[in-house]
């Protein structure tokens, strides 16, 4: 018998499955959905995690204060000044005019900018917010920014009063929105708005700060000082020389700052192993999650080789009937197989629409990632992933099925024609 | 002299109940030729369905031989058995034994696909058929739209389906009314004297048997007499 005839018999069988069989169905519908919806939260993360760092090019290293990993790995990840009032808090500003006129001297660094960051009050047309600001070198960080203009323009080396606004504070922040050449107050004292940044994409970039020059912000902010940094950003020559440069510095640093690798005050990391630790912290979240998931997906499958069994007990006359005109063992464990295969399939891909719905509903829900990066809930549904989840759902139902097919394929015909 | 199409030789079938062997059929010997209508006579307990099992091949003997068209049945595997019944037997049961999911066309077309006739081969044989058993206009009914009689005809249709050797008809009337039976019953016997089918017959009923060219009777496990009651 050929196997396009037992699939038109499995599918008889399943079109005509009581209530429970889609009951059965229901088991495997809701884990393949939520199989489906953690994998594509788990994939938009890491998602989010590429096109935020890639945001900050492949040729950018990034120096920020603190001991160790553990203070500051997370520096290409998510909204700068929390991290940073972190790493604050563990570590003192220690970056200095001095590292950068060290760093600049290497070779391959073709741009050096140190910068600063804090939280200040705004006040803007009648209401107040708290905002982040960046301090920076408006010549040097043209250089280094991925970051482009909605309006407006960036600022020059003579724009003391100025500042242009990331996208999201831009909309999000106050009723009104900020637009240039308006004026807005910060800890007191009066900026006009030059620029307004396109939204960068990615849950970080400066989709959230204020930019104005470090000279404003050191005047302006408190607990910013005069001397020190927060951060430096060295664009190499090019994204082949990060490595030795890498290197390059890290020698520089140690040597001038009289230290060992225990004592390390600094931490320096390239855009490229910021990226690659936080895809692997991704990737383990979302095999987690999936594993979770994946155990009701195995209740399913049981409900399935249940009900398999029990359409088997049911339909012992018809496959005594079978036989008797004809069915060798092989068709009748092919239309069971191909009945618990289709079982899962159905269920599959119900679940897999009920998961993309889900997971499709989630970034309208503005849930923001846990932890310090914060940024806005992105999924990203893969046609491999609803391949695989597919091709699982079918393989359930067959491993389900297979036990409860062989039993009916070995049934002998003159017990099962006898079955009432 | 033509050679039996169904030959049973020194027939034993027991069936364990608990401990006790159950002896349902005791050495039995049996011939049937070509293009017989025989019927296998006897009351409830002798043993009739056990030989219709073994004839059928749907069972096998535990002692002795069976030849269907010279080949020995009794050492063949499950598998092997159900390609033998495909081909060379159509079944006839009291109770129809459609399959209630599948339309009357499709229930005929399903032996054809076990022997993996190609489709169209299979709606133009179907079609006939049920034509020809006055089903024209019921080909896409399932079973439980079709009255008793029209089911045993489908039923009829199936079993000649795969243009078979022999029909097996295991009380065909047994659930039918006496007229939609006698229907039945004419059928077979058109089926016998205009296409030669060779046709067994199980009963526990007389006047049924009496449909038959030749009359076997059964009686505890063993054939007690065999008569002809017609032709040649």
């Amino acid at each position: 018998m050929r196997l396009e005839k037992s699939f038109k018999l499995a599918l008889n069988i399943l079109f005509h499955s009581k209530l429970r069989s889609w009951l059965t169905i229901i088991g495997i519908v809701i884990g393949v959905a939520a199989v489906v919806a953690i994998v594509s939260i788990g994939e938009g993360l890491q998602q989010n995690v590429q096109n935020r760092l890639s945001g900050l090019g492949a040729d950018i290293i990034t120096i920020s204060p603190g001991g160790g990993r553990a203070a500051g790995g997370f520096r290409g990840f998510g909204d700068h000044n929390m991290e940073q009032t972190s790493a604050i808090k563990s570590s003192p500003k220690n970056l200095t005019k001095r590292d950068i006129q060290l760093i600049a001297s290497i070779d391959n660094a073709k741009v050096v900018h140190g910068s600063v960051s804090a939280k200040g009050a705004a006040y803007y047309l009648g209401e107040t917010a708290t905002v982040s600001v960046n301090g920076i070198e408006p010549a040097e960080w043209k250089e280094i920014t991925t970051s482009e203009l909605e309006s407006g323009r960036f600022l020059g080396p003579s724009d003391y009063g100025m500042i242009i606004v990331g996208s999201r504070i831009a909309q999000k922040t106050f009723k009104q929105p900020l637009v240039i050449n308006r004026m807005i107050t910060i800890e007191g004292k009066p900026f006009k708005i030059v620029g307004v940044l396109k939204e960068s994409g990615g849950p970080g970039g400066d989709d959230n700060k204020i930019i104005m020059p470090i000279n404003a912000a050191r005047d302006t902010l408190q607990d910013i000082g005069n001397e020190k940094f927060d951060s430096i950003i060295i664009k190499a020559e090019n994204a082949d020389a990060v490595d030795s440069l890498l290197a390059d510095i890290d020698a520089k640093l140690v040597l001038a700052r009289h230290l060992t690798e225990k004592t390390k005050d600094y931490n320096l990391q390239s855009s490229k192993q910021a990226q690659e630790r936080m895809a692997s912290i991704a990737q383990t979240m979302t095999l987690f999650l999936g594993a979770i998931a994946a155990v009701s997906l195995i209740v399913g499958a049981v409900g399935i080789a249940n009900t398999m069994f029990t359409s088997v007990l049911e339909k012992t006359k018809d496959i005594g009937i079978m036989k008797a005109i004809g069915a060798r063992n092989t068709d009748i464990l092919m239309i069971f197989l191909l009945n618990a295969a289709l079982v899962g399939m159905t269920g599959g891909i119900l679940g897999i629409s009920f998961g993309a719905g889900i997971s499709s509903l989630i970034p309208s829900l503005g849930l923001r990632m846990i932890g310090p990066g914060g940024g806005e809930m992105t999924t990203v549904i893969s046609i491999k992933l609803l391949a695989e989840a597919l091709l699982l759902s079918i393989g359930i139902g067959m491993t389900a099925g297979v036990i409860p097919a062989y039993r009916a394929s070995k049934l002998r015909p003159v017990d099962a024609l006898r079955y009432e | 002299m033509k050679s039996p199409i169904i030959q049973l030789e020194k027939v034993w079938k027991t069936y364990k109940v608990g401990e006790a062997p159950v002896h349902a059929l005791q050495g039995v010997n049996l011939e049937i030729h070509r293009g017989e209508f025989i019927a296998i006579q006897g009351p409830s307990g002798s043993g009739k369905s056990t030989a219709m099992n073994l004839i059928g091949c749907l069972d096998i003997p535990t002692q002795g031989a069976i030849y269907l068209d010279g080949q020995n049945i009794s050492e063949l595997s499950e598998s092997d058995l159900a390609q033998i019944r495909g081909r060379k037997i159509g079944f006839i049961f009291q109770k129809f034994n459609l399959i209630e999911t599948l339309t009357a066309l499709e229930n005929v077309t399903l032996p054809m696909i076990f022997q993996g006739i190609p489709e169209q081969e299979q709606l133009k044989r179907a079609k006939k058929l049920l034509e020809q058993f006055g089903l024209g206009d019921r080909m896409h009914h399932k079973p439980n739209q079709l009255s008793g009689g029209q089911q045993q005809r489908v039923a009829i249709a199936r079993s000649l389906a795969v243009e078979p050797a022999v029909i097996l008809a295991d009380e065909p009337t047994g659930n039918l009314d006496s007229k939609t039976g006698h229907d039945v019953m004419k059928f077979l016997r058109e089926l016998n004297t205009k296409e030669h089918k060779t046709i067994v017959l199980v009963t526990h009923d007389d006047e049924l048997a009496r449909h038959a060219d030749r009359i076997a009777f059964l009686k505890d496990g063993t054939i007690v007499k065999d008569i002809k009651v017609r032709g040649g």
